[in-house]
């Protein structure tokens, strides 16, 4: 049995067998089992990593379905690495939180708190097939697996107003993105004849014509619902503010990820002709969706929809350096993704805190001068903030600026009186990113302080979430290296490797 | 305690420092250390050049930090948050010396951004003042807005010359390479918004609400001069057209800055646009492509510079207030007080015997040879900037002798009526006195430059013989700006187009808010009301009625059995 394989599927078996013992297990033991079980699997990842030899460590290929050419087929190379590591590490944090989690009164609430565990981890599980899969319909089929415990997640213990709404609202633009992206992949599996991803990717002939056009903008779309590109991200604020912590956390760390990684894995590397024709429009609804989202974080006044746009923002440089098709590209958005989830990751368990304290993360209940009342705790939060606007030496500049290289020197699919013109806007949406956080400081941790009863500073788990976050965060701004070797030989499975 | 160690740690810092660089003061002695080898993509490298340029600067930034951390162990007292500004004085100090010896140039972007992420939570160190809040973020966002121009200017240097590395560029361009020309506009865009200079120049004084000793050392020696040592160092790189830019800014910058400093009513803001201007001549003599006469200046104009903000925050203490009209007939209480600034001032005004003087006769001398037409600058425009710089003498003479006469003469201020000001203690006349010294011994090593210097003699006594005229008539001297008077008051309004600036952007956000809701939401809006109205109508036809069931079949067998038959 593959290391990976039992990587990938043990969080979310131990999920279900915690959920199916709810009555014997206190949720306190389940979210310290689900850690446990997470960090197992981090163990297994490593050690397949570390037994690798050829382009994909772990890698497993068992034919499931011949009828319709699905393989079970894993494995993790330097693209997906990161993200699986940076998705169980955000796992473990959130079972962590859950574990300090002490609102439980009742055998329901109980019960309650084992099944958000076991959704957790079958969440997590979901994340690292999609980042392991190396077949079309297996990384559609762990693409879905995620969606449907997180409609859960938000509905059930979201905000009580509006969580059902913004869940479902989610839950229906990802499924018809996803519908649409499965379109694509028959398609594109029939004019190929295999769904195996490394083999698409090595065609000695790309796919050319009409017909892997139409299927590639089918993926495009159905990914770009995920992403979210601009238009189709609207459906990411609600979903993010209406959500408890873990289920923000998780939304904005992973499944955002989930989103660009396909671009890279399942649209520029199986179809790069199509990807070629359709990068100025990727790039310019990407950079529309930077400034978007920029301008819209200045007049928000809830914390949690200002992060929640600001993740549009990242995610618009990151799908701005995928548009350029370039070597630097596909390192710009690997490292911007790991850093973002990291950043914003931090930015949710931030609100989330606040959010538990005084019931509600708007600026208003939130008061002003958040210095006094709870130091250490805003001290995190203008850490957090400063490394989301892209300060240089914490890991989000690194994102940003190699995706703004990649966009002085895009590779042909970019023009480049086009990708100049996307440079000089992409560089004041970071002026703006800088205004928006600016504000944020100066609204609610600066100002006449407003005391409240309420005013609790950060808590032990706080604090070494907080540390966790915080070192890694710093350590991939001081040493991006560190990551940039494990990213760069894997540049050739995504984009053309210049000789 | 924690004054003491904050104190210590950077004397510790300025002693280590000096034995490392005092070596490279000789010229001709340089060193370049590189750690883990930045191949691949991301090509970083953590690379460290010393030479006599950046050996000088660590001296100046180690030495007025300790100044600095020294005099706020009393200016600060009793203060709340004490700790946090110490520690980020040294975060500060790090990120500067990063500057100054970085051979890489992410290596330098990231000092250079980190002293701005301090300045920002300095500035609003007195956080509950809205002044504080307000000049901290102006100052934030308009330097990082200029920071892109260097950002960019490093993604495109390379790409031009396949390296992150300052000293292989420099090697490439001694060879013969010519740098593209977008590089040195870039960064005369970078070194606009961190040295404010025009049109970016607007920040500098509203960055006065923070803590005077901050003022002294991020907004006069170190942080704004980060652009002057950037120039210096990159100077291969600027095309003559960009070389043009520079003069052209800096020559409107200090006229532009000198007039603002006649008109201010507040000693802190009249230093700082004071800044504005020494500023700009330090940036003419590197038009003028004499980075050592730009350096001596920048070195000199630390010294008396942070002196006299230092003046100011010892007259604050001693008054209650940095407002000029609550101050006056300071030289009887505060006699020492009095002998440092008017070794400043007089630094400031460039009289004969002080740094000032041959620092600022350096850079006239550097224009006035460019006027020749042999550099990369034009006559014409080496012109211009000659006579913007003998004109800002004049006036910085006139603003210098005003803030003498205003604070020290006179009638005694309101503010004399509370309490009795008198000079402070050791730990905040110590620095006055160290800084004194050092503005007087830097003159040592400089060369005169004797017409030059009868020239700005003579120019400097007529702005001050007006100023001195005008207060003895008992006029506040700034009538000398004549009609144009109410207009420098308030700074010709360029402040205002910045502020309008924002209020559009910030319209501009309220409209997309709008937008997402009513717009783009209007569409899953309007397809879940689709939704349920398709719904609604298909319902209708589970009518559970028998009846009308029965007249559907009717209806239907009726109409297949006519098409049957008519066919």
């Amino acid at each position: 049995m593959s290391a990976l394989v039992v990587a990938v599927l043990l969080p979310g078996l131990a999920g279900i067998c915690l959920a199916l013992a709810r009555a014997v297990v206190s949720a306190r033991g389940a979210a310290a089992a689900g850690a446990a079980v997470s960090v197992l699997s981090l163990i297994c990842v490593v050690a397949s990593w570390s037994a690798r030899d050829g382009a994909y460590a772990g890698e497993v290929d068992h034919p499931w379905s011949t009828a319709l050419g699905l393989h079970w087929h894993l494995g993790v190379d330097g693209i997906s690495l990161p993200l699986v590591v940076m998705t169980i590490l955000l796992c473990v944090l959130v079972c962590w939180s859950l574990a300090a989690d002490v609102t439980s009164t009742t055998d329901a609430h109980e019960g309650a708190g084992v099944v958000l565990v076991a959704l957790v981890l079958v969440i997590e599980t979901a994340s690292l097939g999609v980042f392991s899969a190396l077949d079309l319909v297996l990384f559609f089929i762990f693409f879905e697996l995620a969606l449907i415990p997180m409609w859960f997640v938000i509905a059930r213990w979201g905000d009580p107003g509006g969580g059902r709404l913004a869940a479902t609202k989610f839950l229906m633009f990802t499924v018809t993105g996803s519908a649409l992206m499965l379109v694509g992949f028959v398609v594109i599996a029939v004019t190929a004849g295999t769904l195996q991803i490394p083999t698409l990717a090595d065609l000695p002939d790309p796919l050319t014509g009409t017909v892997p056009l139409l299927g590639g903008v089918a993926i495009a779309v159905g990914l770009a619902v995920k992403t979210p590109l601009w238009p189709l991200h609207i459906w990411l604020p609600d979903a993010h503010s209406k959500a408890p912590t873990v289920g923000s956390v998780l939304l904005a760390g992973v499944f955002l990820k989930l989103g660009t990684y396909g671009l890279l894995r399942v649209f520029v590397s199986v179809v790069p002709e199509p990807a070629a024709r359709l990068a100025p429009y990727l790039g310019a609804l990407a950079v529309a969706g930077i400034i978007a989202s920029c301008l819209a974080c200045l007049r928000e006044h809830d914390l949690k929809r200002l992060i929640a746009y600001s993740s549009v923002g990242h995610m618009g440089f990151v799908v701005l350096a995928i548009s350029t098709m370039s070597e630097v590209g596909v390192l710009a958005a690997v490292f911007a993704s790991v850093a973002h989830g990291l950043i914003t990751g931090l930015l949710f368990f931030n609100a989330g805190w606040l959010k538990q304290r005084y019931g509600s993360a708007t600026f208003d209940v939130l008061g002003r001068g958040l210095y006094t009342r709870v130091p250490r705790l805003a001290v995190v939060l203008l850490f957090a903030a400063t490394a989301s606007l892209g300060l240089p030496g914490l890991a989000g500049f690194w994102g940003e600026m190699l995706a703004l290289r990649s966009t002085y020197e895009p590779s042909p699919a970019l023009d480049r009186t086009l990708a100049w013109t996307l440079l000089t806007l992409a560089a004041l949406g970071v002026v703006l990113t800088t205004a928006y956080f600016v504000r944020v400081v100066r609204r609610v941790l600066q100002g006449a302080a407003t005391p409240r009863d309420d005013d609790i500073d950060l808590t032990r788990t706080e604090a070494g979430i907080s540390a966790v976050l915080a070192v890694a965060i710093v350590l991939l701004g001081v040493a991006p290296g560190l990551l940039t070797g494990v990213i760069e030989p894997a540049v050739g499975a995504i984009v053309q490797v210049a000789p | 305690m924690t004054g003491r160690v904050a104190t210590g740690l950077s004397t510790a810092v300025w002693m280590v420092s000096l034995v490392i660089v005092l070596p490279y003061l000789q010229p001709d002695t340089t060193s370049t250390y590189a750690w883990s080898d930045g191949g691949g993509l991301l090509d970083v490298t953590l690379a460290v050049h010393l030479d006599a340029l950046s050996a000088r600067l660590v001296l100046l930034v180690t030495t007025v930090t300790v100044l600095v951390q020294l005099f706020s162990t009393s200016y600060m007292r009793g203060d709340p948050r004490y700790r946090s500004y110490t520690a980020l004085i040294g975060l500060f100090e790090v990120a500067m010396l990063t500057v100054v010896v970085a051979d890489d140039l992410f290596v330098l972007l990231v000092g250079w951004e980190v002293m701005g992420l301090c300045s920002w939570l300095l500035i609003g160190h007195h956080w509950e003042l809205p002044a504080a809040r307000a000049g901290a973020v102006k100052a934030f966002v308009m330097t990082r807005f200029g920071d892109l121009g260097l950002l960019v200017a490093i993604v495109v240097t390379g790409q031009a010359f396949d390296t992150y590395r300052i000293s292989e560029v420099l090697a490439q361009l001694g060879s013969g390479e010519r740098p593209p020309a977008g590089i040195g506009l870039l960064l005369v865009l970078a070194v606009v918004g961190k040295s404010a200079l025009f049109p970016l120049h607007t920040w500098l004084a509203d960055a006065m609400p923070g803590p005077t000793p901050i003022s002294a050392l991020i907004h006069a020696a170190t942080m704004v001069v980060a652009g002057v040592y950037l120039v210096a160092r990159l100077l291969p790189l600027f095309t003559p057209a960009a070389l043009t830019v520079l003069a052209l800014v800096a020559a409107l910058t200090m006229v532009l800055g000198a007039l603002f400093a006649l008109m201010q009513t507040d000693l802190k803001r009249l230093l700082a646009w004071s800044t504005v201007s020494q500023l700009a001549y330090m940036y003419a003599a590197l038009a003028a492509s004499d980075a050592d006469a730009a350096i001596d200046h920048l070195l000199s104009h630390g010294a008396f510079k942070a002196l006299l903000f230092l003046v100011a925050g010892t007259i604050a203490h001693a008054t209650g207030s940095t407002a000029l009209r609550d101050m006056g007939a300071l030289r009887r209480s505060m006699p020492l007080t009095f002998a440092a600034a008017t070794v400043g001032l007089a630094a400031l005004a460039g009289v004969v015997p002080t740094s000032g003087f041959f620092s600022k006769d350096a850079v006239l001398a550097a224009v006035q040879s460019a006027t020749a037409g042999d550099g990369p600058l034009q006559p014409a425009v080496a012109w211009i900037l000659l006579a913007a710089g003998l004109v800002t003498v004049v006036l910085t003479a006139a603003y210098a002798t005003r803030a003498w006469l205003l604070v020290f003469f006179g009638v005694a201020g309101q503010s004399h009526q509370r309490a009795a000001p008198a000079d402070p203690g050791a730990a905040m006349v110590g620095p006055l006195v160290v800084l004194g010294v050092l503005t007087l011994a830097l003159s040592f090593s400089a060369e005169p430059h004797v017409v030059v210097g009868i020239v700005t003699t003579v120019l400097l006594l007529v702005g001050a013989a007006a100023s001195g005229a005008s207060w003895r008539a008992g006029r506040d001297p700034a009538v000398l700006a004549g009609p144009a008077r109410a207009a420098l008051e308030r700074e010709l309004d360029i402040d205002d187009r910045y502020l309008w600036l924002a209020g559009t952007v910030r319209r501009a956000g309220t409209m997309v808010v709008a937008g997402d809701r009513d717009v783009i939401d209007a569409y899953p809006r309007g397809v879940g009301a689709l939704a349920r109205l398709g719904s609604g109508l298909l319902h209708r036809t589970q009518a559970r009625n028998a009846q009308s069931y029965a007249t559907v079949l009717a209806i239907g067998a009726l109409a297949v059995a006519v098409a049957v038959i008519g066919r």
